[in-house]
């Protein structure tokens, strides 16, 4: 099963899940250096200031997550909840059972849980992290712009993960895309 | 509970039901649509809401929808056996309910149709299909600028800009610029030194880059870079009609308001933004300078601020805010109708067709 949307801080600072703190520590500051470096090399445009404000976003939370044991292993451990629940609903719902509905519930109360919890809230208090500040130089500025940016990543992350499941409010759609082209040209010829 | 209710109320009349259906479907409102479904709905049998009641009248189609054909259409696709054996098993079912594909997707392209653009990006969105849509509208666009046919494209470029809104669906059009209050405000948001720092005043290719951005998105403006230039200003002139079908209106107050303003004229080149011309336009208008904004919005905004008007005008004609600029007026700050003379951008808009007067420069 796919991991996707699933976000991975470990992944985010090359490390695996044994990486002791001061490996964290090293990795993170060595990728934000290099971050910082490369935004100093290029022209900031619009798109790009989106990008490395986000990809600033996550090396902090990564850091700010992964250094206290306590919260690594509270975050591994909802990650993996999250993850286990979506294999038991894609099963109940492959063999009809009358439990989906109630684990398809579950399922999207705790993602819903997890990617605030874990992309949105912990990106933007890792921006007031001493360390993390001190590291990136985060600060009340970036964190206005950050958070738009960092709603649509968390609402990209979910409907990610959505598009993979089974459709449970709607039903399966069936389409035809030499039709759908037909009628995008009909309604860009003025049809009413 | 529920049996008691279900003594009360009378059975629920399928072709009630298929025409709220229906009526939803043709007129692209995810928002009835998905009420109908609801545990709550008129629809339901063990709901205690009825279509009599009179807060109900708007799901039911009338006279005049009736006889229109894709209301038929959706009406037929509803009563279809299988669609119908469907719809009421799904208002019968004591969970939340599925809604039907093929009825989705006929919403979401009548809601195109009607420009209720959020409400076809939450139909086209439910049917994992919005992204891909909203690329098909772009490369049709795309190949009618190929072959000339600018209309189509600017319809293209419209409506995959509007499958990107990520509003909550409303079941009527949205504003042509959704966020136009803080986009018209950006494109005013420093006072004009000069009466040619103002956007009106830019030159060409600089202000069409920035209308199609306020107007569309910075995306499509990035699009449509590589475009000729005369395609992109035939591209834009034909962006404003089709946002602002009462453009042709808005002419009129501008040139009314133009004339105000060109009882200053001479003056405003000469001495703009100091004082003691503050004090000439006061003499000139008597104690309401604000009767230029008026005039150009159509009403007046009792004590209304210069980002009032400008915001109000922009919701009203989006293209307007590209043609006026700031002015100061003794402790007041105004808006202005000013743009470039010559301007191919202007004449392309009817701008300055009259007395060619709010000319700056």
């Amino acid at each position: 099963m796919s991991e996707d949307g699933y976000v991975n801080y470990f992944e985010i600072l090359a490390l695996d899940e044994s990486a002791k703190p001061g490996d964290v520590r090293k990795n993170y500051k060595k990728m934000m250096k290099d971050l910082i470096m490369e935004i100093a090399r290029v022209e900031i445009t619009g798109e790009r200031r989106d990008r490395f404000l986000l990809e600033m976003a996550k090396l902090n939370a990564a850091f700010y997550v992964l250094r206290d044991n306590e919260v690594r292993e509270t975050y591994w451990r909802q990650r993996a909840e999250v993850i286990q629940l979506e294999s038991q609903w894609r099963e109940a719902a492959q063999n009809g059972d009358a439990a989906t509905d109630a684990l398809r519930r579950s399922f999207d109360s705790k993602l819903r849980h997890f990617l605030s919890r874990y992309v949105e809230e912990a990106m933007l208090e890792a921006g007031r992290d001493k360390e993390a500040v001190e590291a990136s130089n985060w600060d009340a500025a970036h964190e206005r712009h950050a958070s738009r940016i960092l709603r649509h990543y968390r609402h990209n992350l979910y409907q990610q993960i959505l598009d993979r499941l089974p459709y449970w409010e709607i039903t399966t759609p069936r389409i035809d895309w030499v039709e759908r082209e037909k009628a995008v040209a009909a309604m860009l010829a003025g049809e009413r | 509970m529920a049996r008691n209710r279900e003594e009360i109320k009378p059975p629920v009349d399928y072709a009630t039901v298929a025409g709220a259906l229906a009526k939803s479907v043709y007129e692209g409102d995810i928002v009835n649509f998905r009420l109908l479904f609801a545990p709550f709905s008129p629809a339901r049998q063990l709901s205690t809401e009825l279509f009599d009641m009179p807060k109900y009248q708007y799901l039911l189609p009338d006279d005049g929808v009736v006889s229109e054909p894709r209301y038929r259409e959706a009406l037929d696709k509803v009563n279809q056996p299988e669609m119908r054996a469907f719809i009421q098993g799904e208002l019968e079912a004591n969970r939340p309910p599925q809604l039907p594909a093929d009825l989705l997707l006929m919403l979401a392209d009548n809601a195109v149709r009607m420009g209720k653009y959020t409400s076809a990006a939450q139909a086209y969105e439910s049917l994992r299909i919005r992204s891909r849509m909203q690329q098909m509208f772009l490369d049709h666009a795309n190949s009618a600028l190929d072959r000339g046919d600018v209309p189509a494209g600017v319809r293209g470029y419209i409506i995959s800009n509007g499958l990107a809104y990520d509003y909550a669906a409303f079941p009527e059009p949205l504003p042509a610029i959704p966020d136009f209050q803080t986009r018209a405000l950006l494109l005013h948001a420093d006072y004009p030194e000069t009466p040619e720092a103002c956007i009106a005043m830019a030159d060409t290719g600089p202000l069409v880059q920035a209308a199609l951005e306020y107007l569309l998105s910075p995306d499509v403006a990035g699009a449509l870079s590589e475009r000729p230039e005369s395609l992109r200003l035939e591209f834009l002139a034909e962006l404003v009609r089709q946002q602002d079908p009462h453009w042709t209106s808005f002419l009129g107050r501008y040139e009314e308001a133009s004339t105000l303003a060109d009882q200053f004229g001479t003056r405003l080149r000469a001495t703009a933004g100091s004082m003691s011309l503050a004090d000439e336009i006061q003499r000139e208008l008597g104690e309401d300078p604000g009767r230029i904004p008026a005039t150009l919005l159509g009403h007046t905004i009792e004590g209304g601020e210069w980002w009032q008007y400008l915001k109000e005008l922009a919701y009203e004609h989006p293209a307007a805010a590209l043609f006026v600029a700031r002015q100061a007026v003794g402790d007041l700050e105004i808006i202005v109708p000013r743009h470039r003379p010559g301007s191919p951008i202007a004449r392309a808009l009817g701008i300055g067709a009259g007395a060619g007067v709010a000319e700056a420069g």
